[in-house]
C-alpha cells in the first residue's frame, strides 16, 4: 500500500514537472488560431497587433490607430533603451521567434535592423512617400540593397537654442540672425564661449556638457567609421577632441552629463555648483524634438515635494519666452524614430497598415504635429491611458508636403511662445532638405559610445592625444569583434 | 538452492527500493540536465562559433574567440578588476561580519536588540541592486548631494567628479558591495557561532581563557565549515558580479573600464550592435573555468588540512612516545 502511494506521488511529481514545462503549448496554439482568423479577414483590419517601442511616444499613435480601426487591438509594450535594454530584448526575441509585429527603431540602432534580414520589405509604400514628399534622408537610412524596410514620422534636423536674456547681456542683442553670425562656425562658437565666460566672470557657460556638440562633428565627417571592415578616424574627430579639451580646460561648459540632473537644471536656471553659486547655461544643441520634449518641459520651474512639512517648494524659474532657435555652428541631425514590421509577423498586412497610418498619412502627421492628440482626446479613445500621455504640438514631421502646409500654424503655437514668437518650424523646414545621412552605418552607435571615455580623458587632461586614440581603438576592438582596428 | 533464492529475493528487494530513489530524484535530475547542464555545454559550443543575433547563419571558428579575447586589453583589465573588487570587498566584509557576529553572540557582552541590529544590517541586501546603483549614482554625481554637502561644510575645496575618476568609482562600487553583503555574511556567521556548544566556552572560561583565546581556539576552528561555505559562495558571486557595476555608470564599466567586471564584459559583447553571442560565450567559458579552478583550490587546500591534521597529531604522539621510550 505504502509503495503504491509512493509510486503515485513520484509519478505526480514527474507529471508536475512535465506540465510545468509544456503549459504554454495550448495557449500558443489558440493564439495562432486567433491570428490566422484575423489574417483571413485582413482587408477589414481586425485582430491584434503587437508593438514594441522604447518611449510612450508611439503609444499616442497606437491610440489614434485604434480610433480609426475599432476592430483592431494593439498590444503596446514599452521597454526603455537607456542602457540598451530595448535592443537586447528585441535581439533575444529574434532568436526565439516570439517577435512583435511592429517595432519602433531609434536612429542609434535602426541601421542594424535595416541591414539584417528580420524586417519586412515595405518598399511598396514608397509611392505614398513620394506623394507626401517624405524627406529623402529618412528613407535613405531605412533602405538597404534596394529594399526600404521602415518609415519615420519625424525628421530631425539639429539646431541651437540659446537664452535671449543672456545674449542681450553678453552680446548686446538677442536677434537670431545676429547671434547666428556670431556662432556660424566652430572657431566663432569657441570665441563666443570665451566672451560669455569673461563677461559673466565664469558664471555662465556656453554649453552644459561637451557631449552636446559631439553629434555636430559626427554629422560632418567625410568618411564613414568603417571602410572595408577597417576603422577609419576622420579628421573631424581630431577637431572634436581639440574642441572638447578647449571647452573643458577653459571652463566654457558646466561639466554636466547629458540626460542627467545637472544638464536639465541648466534649462530652468536651477543649476547650482557645489559651493552654492548659481550658474547659467547659454545654449543647448538640440534637434527638432529637443524643443517640445526636452527644453519646454524642463524650462519651467520644478516642484520639489518636501517630506514631513507637506509644503511643496519650486526650484528654477520659468524660462518660457527667453529662448531663440538658430542653425548653430554646423548642420547636423540627431535621433528620430522609425517604424518597421517584422518579417515573421503573423499579421503583416495589419502591421503595414500601421506603418502607413503612422508615418505616411498626411492627416495623422498633421494631427501629430499640431498637437491634436491631447490627453483628453486620447482619454476618449481609451480612458485607461492615464493623465500624462499626450502629444504636444511642435514635433517636426517627415513629410515635406505636410510641413509646408502647416508651417504657418506655428506662428502662434506654444513652441513659438517659448521662443518669444520665433517660428522654429520655419527654420527646420529650411534645414531638413539639406540633411544627408549617407555616412550612417550599423556600427556607428557602438563606435561613438566607445569614444565617450577617451574623449572625456583627453578633455580633462588625463590622457595625451595618442593615449586617448589608443584607448578609443581598444574600446572599439572590444565592442565590435568583427572590425579590424589598426 | 535455498540460499540463492534468498539472494534473488534480496536483490529484487533492493532493486525495488532503488527505483523509488530514481523516481524521487528524477525531477531534479531532469531539471538539472535541461536547465543547467545543457546550457553549460551549449555555452561551450557557442564559444567556438561566430554566432551573432542579427544573422541566422553562423560558422564554427575554433578558438578564434579566445585568441581575440586574450589579445583584448579590456578582458585582462576586467579579469583584474573582478578579482580586485571582490577581494577588496570580501576582506572587510568577512572581517566586520566576524567582529559583529562575535559581539552579538558573546555571552559576556550580552548586547541587547541583537535581532534589530541584525535586521538593520541585512536590509541593504533586500533592496533591488538597480535601486541601489541609481541611488549611489545620484548621491555621488557632480551636482549631487555628496558634493554639495562636503563642499559647503568645508570638507572639500572643490566638487569631485566621482564617476569620471577610476579610483573613486571603484571605491564606491567596493563600498556598495560591502554594504550590501556584510549583513548576509553576518547572519551566516552568527548561525555558525550559535551552533557551537556553550560548554566549550564555559570550560575555557573556567580555565581562565580570555576572549581572544576563546575566539582563536574555539570559535575559529569550529566555524571553519561555515567559513569555507561563505568563502566559496562569495567567490562564485564575486566572479559573477554584474548588476551594481552595470547600473552604476553607463553599463560599459565607465570610466575607462575601471568597474568593468567579467560579467559586464560578457554582457557588453552580447548586447553590442550585432549581439556577438559567440564572443560573449567565450567570456562565459572563461568565467566558468576561473570560478571552478578557484573554488576547487579552496576546497582542496582546506580539505588537505583536515586530512593531514589527525595524521600529524598521531605521528607527533608516536614520535614523542618513541622519545620517551628512548630516554
Amino acid at each position: 500500500m505504502k509503495k503504491t502511494i509512493a509510486l503515485v506521488l513520484a509519478c505526480l511529481m514527474l507529471v508536475g514537472l512535465i506540465t510545468g514545462c509544456t503549459k504554454t503549448t495550448p495557449a500558443q496554439s489558440s493564439e495562432v488560431e486567433s491570428n490566422t482568423n484575423s489574417s483571413t479577414e485582413e482587408k477589414n483590419f481586425s485582430g491584434t497587433l503587437k508593438l514594441w517601442s522604447f518611449t510612450d511616444e508611439v503609444k499616442t499613435m497606437v491610440l489614434a490607430f485604434e480610433e480609426q480601426y475599432p476592430d483592431v487591438k494593439v498590444e503596446y509594450t514599452m521597454i526603455p533603451m537607456t542602457n540598451g535594454e530595448f535592443q537586447t530584448k528585441l535581439k533575444s526575441a529574434l532568436q526565439t521567434g516570439e517577435v512583435p509585429d511592429v517595432v519602433s527603431l531609434e536612429a542609434a540602432f535602426v541601421r542594424e535592423y535595416i541591414e539584417s534580414d528580420f524586417l519586412a520589405d515595405v518598399s511598396d509604400l514608397l509611392p505614398l512617400a513620394k506623394e507626401l514628399g517624405t524627406y529623402q534622408f529618412t528613407i535613405d537610412i531605412a533602405t538597404y540593397e534596394g529594399q526600404t524596410k521602415a518609415f519615420s514620422y519625424q525628421a530631425t534636423p539639429g539646431a541651437m537654442f540659446y537664452r535671449r536674456s543672456l545674449a542681450k547681456e553678453y552680446f548686446g542683442t538677442d536677434d537670431p540672425a545676429a547671434i547666428q553670425e556670431l556662432v556660424s562656425d566652430m572657431t566663432k562658437f569657441e570665441a563666443a564661449a570665451k566672451t560669455i565666460k569673461e563677461k559673466s566672470n565664469g558664471n555662465t557657460y556656453m554649453l552644459c556638457s561637451t557631449g552636446d556638440f559631439a553629434n555636430l562633428f559626427f554629422a560632418n565627417r567625410q568618411t564613414p567609421w568603417v571602410v572595408d571592415d577597417k576603422l577609419v578616424i576622420d579628421p573631424k574627430i581630431d577637431q572634436l577632441f581639440e574642441t572638447a579639451k578647449s571647452f573643458r580646460q577653459n571652463g566654457y561648459e558646466a561639466q554636466a552629463t547629458q540626460w542627467q540632473e545637472g544638464w536639465f537644471a541648466g534649462m530652468n536656471d536651477s543649476l547650482v555648483d557645489a559651493k552654492g553659486n548659481p550658474k547659467k547655461v547659454f545654449s543647448y544643441l538640440l534637434p527638432t524634438w529637443g524643443l517640445p520634449y526636452v527644453l519646454m518641459p524642463n524650462g519651467a520651474p520644478k516642484v520639489v515635494k518636501a517630506e514631513n512639512t507637506g509644503k511643496d517648494s519650486t526650484v528654477g524659474i520659468d524660462t518660457t519666452g527667453d529662448w531663440a532657435c538658430i542653425n548653430g555652428p554646423m548642420p547636423y541631425q540627431w535621433g528620430g524614430t522609425w517604424i518597421g514590421a517584422m518579417k515573421d509577423s503573423k499579421n503583416l498586412e495589419l502591421a503595414k497598415e500601421f506603418i502607413k497610418f503612422s508615418t505616411l498619412n498626411a492627416d495623422t502627421l498633421k494631427k501629430w504635429a499640431l498637437g491634436v492628440y491631447t490627453n483628453e482626446y486620447l482619454k476618449k479613445i481609451n480612458p485607461s491611458v492615464g493623465d500624462t500621455l499626450a502629444q504636444g504640438a511642435g514635433d517636426f514631421v517627415s513629410s515635406q508636403k505636410v510641413v509646408e502646409e502647416i508651417v504657418s500654424e506655428f506662428d502662434n503655437a506654444a513652441t513659438s511662445k517659448f521662443l518669444a514668437g520665433q517660428n522654429s518650424y520655419k527654420g527646420f523646414a529650411a534645414a531638413a532638405p539639406t540633411i544627408s545621412l549617407k555616412l550612417i552605418q550599423a556600427s556607428d552607435d557602438a563606435i561613438q559610445r566607445s569614444l565617450n571615455d577617451p574623449l572625456s580623458n583627453y578633455a580633462a587632461g588625463k590622457a595625451s592625444k595618442q593615449e586617448a586614440i589608443q584607448q578609443f581603438k581598444d574600446a572599439v576592438k572590444n565592442a565590435l569583434p568583427d572590425i579590424i582596428v589598426e | 538452492m535455498a540460499d540463492s533464492a534468498v539472494k534473488i529475493k534480496k536483490s529484487r528487494h533492493r532493486f525495488n527500493k532503488n527505483i523509488y530513489g530514481y523516481i524521487f530524484t528524477a525531477p531534479f535530475i531532469i531539471g538539472f540536465l535541461l536547465f543547467s547542464l545543457y546550457p553549460l555545454l551549449y555555452t561551450f559550443y557557442l564559444s567556438i562559433t561566430d554566432m551573432t543575433m542579427m544573422k541566422k547563419s553562423y560558422e564554427i571558428v575554433g578558438l578564434d574567440n579566445f585568441t581575440k579575447l586574450f589579445s583584448d586589453k579590456f578582458f585582462i583589465q576586467a579579469l583584474k578588476n573582478t578579482w580586485k573588487i571582490w577581494l577588496l570587498n570580501f576582506i572587510p566584509q568577512i572581517g566586520i561580519a566576524m567582529l559583529l557576529a562575535v559581539w552579538f553572540t558573546s555571552q559576556r557582552l550580552k548586547i541587547k536588540l541583537v535581532g534589530f541590529w541584525r535586521t538593520i544590517y541585512y536590509l541593504p541586501n533586500l533592496l533591488m541592486p538597480a535601486t541601489i546603483a541609481i541611488l549611489f549614482f545620484n548621491l555621488f554625481s557632480l551636482y549631487g548631494p555628496v558634493n554639495q554637502f562636503t563642499v559647503r561644510a568645508g570638507i572639500l575645496n572643490e566638487a569631485i567628479d566621482f564617476f569620471r575618476s577610476n579610483g573613486w568609482t571603484q571605491s564606491i562600487l567596493i563600498f556598495v558591495q560591502w554594504w550590501m553583503w556584510f549583513g548576509a555574511t553576518l547572519i551566516i556567521l552568527m548561525a555558525g557561532m550559535t551552533s557551537i556548544s556553550a560548554t566549550y566556552y564555559e570550560a575555557a572560561m573556567v580555565d581562565g581563557a580570555n576572549a581572544w583565546q576563546m575566539f582563536r581556539k574555539i570559535t575559529l576552528p569550529l566555524l571553519k565549515p561555515v567559513l569555507v561555505y561563505t568563502l566559496v559562495t562569495s567567490l562564485v558571486g564575486g566572479m559573477q558580479m554584474f548588476d551594481i557595476p552595470y547600473m552604476l555608470t553607463d553599463g560599459r564599466g565607465s570610466p575607462n573600464g575601471s568597474i568593468m567586471t567579467l560579467n559586464v564584459l560578457m554582457y557588453m559583447k552580447f548586447s553590442s550592435n550585432k549581439g556577438h553571442i559567440g564572443a560573449a560565450a567565450s567570456v562565459g567559458v572563461m568565467i566558468f573555468i576561473i570560478t571552478c579552478t578557484a573554488s576547487l583550490l579552496v576546497f582542496k587546500v582546506l580539505q588537505e588540512r583536515r586530512d593531514a591534521n589527525p595524521k600529524k597529531v598521531i605521528k607527533r604522539t608516536v614520535r614523542e612516545g618513541k622519545h620517551e621510550l628512548c630516554s
